[in-house]
């Protein structure tokens, strides 16, 4: 049926064009080649992409509906890791509904019952701690933070030549409003004996490998003495809700500037270590070379003796969200470009725009400050006063002057990418006057 | 007077189709698509008791369509004891040499129970059909 009218469709066009072929009067023949545009199609995106970089902003997977969320890109169903699509990052903060989900084993919990359940402090501890909820909630300061939690594999699927692993687009990131209970205070209602060096957090997602293996347990560890734990918050609300089960219920770790492999969803064991965790996820898993912007190349790490380190803060970053050239703008009309951007070092401090392909740079304002780590919204009006194909740039520099670059990154984990964002986009002509 | 109106006349027609092309060329519409593209089903909201349970209906299985071929029954069951096929479906093209640190790093670090043989008859599905040189679906 869908083929017979496109074909009757274009039929009826070249009739119609043959027919006013006679005439050579100006402008007609522009009518003709307008009418004879077919409309296209919708076309599904291709399930896979490489192995050249995938050129959508977003992962390629189908729309997914899970529980208590809004449809999202599936990655995969199991575990499951779902990316939130582009247009939910035109607020400053992400909805519960639309935030982006990433487990790595298989047995993630469908059911919590806070009856039962108990966040445990141990280890090295002197007065080790059995908590509730209601504890959480009741016996201590609520803390709140704004927050962006990042996958370390944000934008993999960018990598040239590709890594295996999550095929990430760029929405494997959000922001919230956490509060909850500051992680320094548990540890010292826990009290920390001397000699401790590390803190370890344990969740309730399981796999079914072998006991002691990274398919059985997710586990990792910060360093005591690691100023991000001063700003670390035991997160039992997200936005001002209860968190969705799929982003961890009911309480999870939220550690400001570094990447999410640190904060622990469903966290139930908080551990305090005397000697290093010597465990997959930190001694194999979510490691970065130790070199600038952990680069390396394929070659550097065949010959092997690259140096590594677990991965840490986010460097600085910013997106174009709308425009987003899915749609043409007409000429001369005024726009508003619009975006955000953060950095695990801290506040964004400055947003640039350029419209010839990052030749060229002018700021955007910055919106709200909501704290260091948190999304900062940008904004710079346009007025693209020719037609034709537009580059659209962006780029921002934290507080530690720190600015993305133009060059790409490469290391075999597909972790740390911030080279700066462009995004063609096309003007068309609103009066028939001059293309550029 | 007369005599011209008429060798106007064929113009006048042609005027009129132009007219009627003129009114096509600004705009398109009524194009809709065939049925049933792109639509997710919505769920009934879940029955909720008063205890301590906090619970979420099971989250969907969307297992994809595996390549057909010879090692593709062992790697769906061998590979999908532990995740999604999908794990192999998402991945770009990958050169054999990395299909097959895939596979040992299965094997060796997160512990999959393959016997030697199988293992060898998945990596080789994977090399078939999700390589540079051969991915189709």
């Amino acid at each position: 049926m869908e083929q017979w009218r496109r074909n009757l469709s274009r039929r009826d066009a070249l009739k119609l064009l043959s027919a006013a072929g006679g005439l050579a009067i100006g402008g007609w023949s522009q009518a003709g080649a307008i009418l004879a545009q077919q409309l296209r199609v919708s076309q599904e995106i291709e399930p896979f992409s490489g192995p050249g970089p995938n050129p959508h902003w977003n992962s390629v997977g189908p729309y997914v509906s899970e529980p208590q969320k809004a449809p999202l890109i599936l990655l995969t169903d199991r575990p499951v890791q779902l990316e939130t699509p582009r247009s939910y990052f035109q607020s400053t903060f992400t909805p519960n509904d639309a935030f982006y989900v990433r487990w790595h084993l298989p047995e993630i919990p469908n059911r919590v019952d806070l009856a039962e359940w108990r966040l445990k402090i141990e280890g090295n501890v002197n007065k080790p701690q059995t908590l509730s909820l209601s504890d959480l909630m009741e016996k201590f300061k609520p803390a709140s933070v704004a927050a962006v939690s990042q996958c370390s594999g944000n934008s993999r699927s960018r990598f040239q030549p590709r890594v295996p692993g999550g095929q990430w687009g760029n929405g494997a990131m959000g922001n919230a409003l956490w509060t909850g209970v500051w992680l320094r205070e548990l540890l010292d209602a826990a009290g920390v004996k001397q000699g401790s060096v590390q803190v370890q957090f344990q969740g309730l997602e399981t796999g079914p490998g072998p006991t002691g293996s990274g398919s059985n347990v997710f586990l990792k560890s910060l360093e005591l003495s690691d100023l991000a734990l001063d700003g670390a918050v035991v997160a039992y609300l997200m936005n001002g809700e209860p968190l969705p089960m799929l982003n961890g219920f009911p309480v999870r770790l939220v550690v400001p500037g570094y990447f999410a492999t640190y904060w622990m969803k469903c966290l139930t064991w908080i551990r305090v270590l005397s000697t290093p965790d010597e465990s997959f996820w930190m001694k194999t898993g979510y490691r970065v070379p130790d070199t600038p912007r952990g680069n390396t190349t394929p070659e550097e790490m065949k010959a092997g003796g690259v140096k590594t380190v677990p991965i840490s803060r986010m460097p600085v970053r910013s997106f174009l969200i709308s425009p987003d050239g899915s749609s043409k703008i007409p000429a001369g009309m005024h726009v508003t470009l619009r975006g955000m951007a953060f950095s695990g070092y801290g506040k964004i401090v400055k947003v640039e725009i350029s419209e010839d392909a990052a030749k060229t740079w002018r700021a955007a304002q910055l919106g709200e400050d909501h704290g260091a780590y948190s999304f900062r919204t940008w904004e710079a009006p346009w007025t693209p006063k020719v037609p034709g194909s537009y580059t659209v740039a962006v780029r921002a520099t934290d507080e530690k002057g720190k600015v993305q670059p133009d060059e790409p990154v490469w290391n075999p984990g597909g972790y740390l990418w911030n080279k700066l964002e462009k995004q063609e986009i096309l003007v068309g002509t609103a009066s028939g006057g001059e293309s550029r | 007077m007369r005599k011209s109106f008429s060798a106007l006349f064929p113009t006048a027609g042609l005027v009129l189709i132009a007219a009627g092309t003129a009114g096509f060329a600004q705009f398109q519409s009524g194009s809709y698509g065939s049925t049933n593209t792109n639509s997710l089903k919505q769920t009934v909201p879940p029955q909720l008791s008063q205890d301590g349970n906090f619970s979420v209906a099971p989250f969907p299985s969307l297992a994809p369509e595996l390549a057909e071929g010879e090692g593709e029954v062992q790697t769906q069951s061998f590979c999908a004891a532990c995740h999604s096929t999908r794990y192999i479906t998402m991945q770009p093209p990958l050169p054999a040499a990395a299909w097959d640190a895939e596979v040992n790093k299965m094997i060796k670090t997160f512990g999959a129970p393959i016997p030697d043989a199988t293992a060898k008859r998945i990596i080789s599905y994977l090399q078939q059909h999700y390589t540079p040189e051969n991915r189709k679906q």
